[in-house]
């Protein structure tokens, strides 16, 4: 029996692009594959967002208005309902001057229990170097 | 095997309108949480979740497992051993 840890560092804006939806869905879809995996093997998934990739954890985005298409929320939402560890990185808000109450740090609204978490990038990087396979999106 | 659709269920997990994954992250979260010997019941309409991914992690786990058939959608029923 092994557990298997994956972070997906997140360092994309969250339109034009379809890189930060990609490591949120995939996070999310490891969460199901031990059904194929041996006997007790888990895969394990955290998702930290650093540089632009912040931008992803904005409350009230307007992307059915600007783009037509569905908001990053839902995404971000369902990966705390499911218990991830999200992480934002602090030194990367203060960059951009973003205070938490502009964050989307907790998914309460649809039964969510676990929060987002602000972290400095050295705790970042310390999962980086726990984890076993570490994918930049 | 233990017709688990007659006996009460502990908790009642509704993801109709969720597609895979949702459905079976959802119910293991939910077999986290439930005691031993409890009861959880699943509404569900996505075909590959009630038909596939949710028996294949009951059976993996070696929970008794009934999944019924409804006109659109599935009734499931897993008893967390």
């Amino acid at each position: 029996m092994a557990t298997k840890k994956l972070l997906f560092v997140v360092r994309a804006l969250p339109y034009k692009t379809e890189a930060s939806r990609l490591a949120l869905t995939h996070a999310i879809a490891s969460q199901s594959v031990e059904i194929y995996l041996k006997d007790g093997d888990l895969v394990e998934a955290s998702i930290a967002f650093i540089g632009d990739g912040v931008m992803n954890c904005l409350k009230n985005q307007q992307a059915m208005k600007h783009y037509g298409i569905t908001s990053i929320e839902g995404h971000m939402k369902n990966t705390l309902l499911l218990d991830m560890k999200v992480m934002i990185c602090k030194e990367d808000l203060d960059k951009f001057g973003i205070k938490e109450d502009a964050l989307l740090m907790d998914a309460e609204d649809i039964g969510g229990e676990t929060n987002a978490q602000i972290v400095p990038f050295s705790e970042i990087q310390k999962e980086m170097e726990s984890v076993d396979h570490l994918l930049f999106c | 095997m233990a017709d688990l659709k007659s006996q009460t269920p502990a908790q009642v997990l509704d993801v109709l309108g969720r597609v895979c994954p949702y459905p079976l992250v959802l119910t293991k979260k939910a077999l986290e949480k439930l005691p031993s010997g409890g009861i959880l019941k699943i509404l569900c309409d996505a075909p590959a979740s009630a038909e596939d991914s949710v028996p294949r992690f009951a059976e993996g786990k070696g929970y008794p497992i009934e999944v019924v058939k409804l006109a659109e959608s599935w009734e499931i029923y897993i008893q967390k051993t």
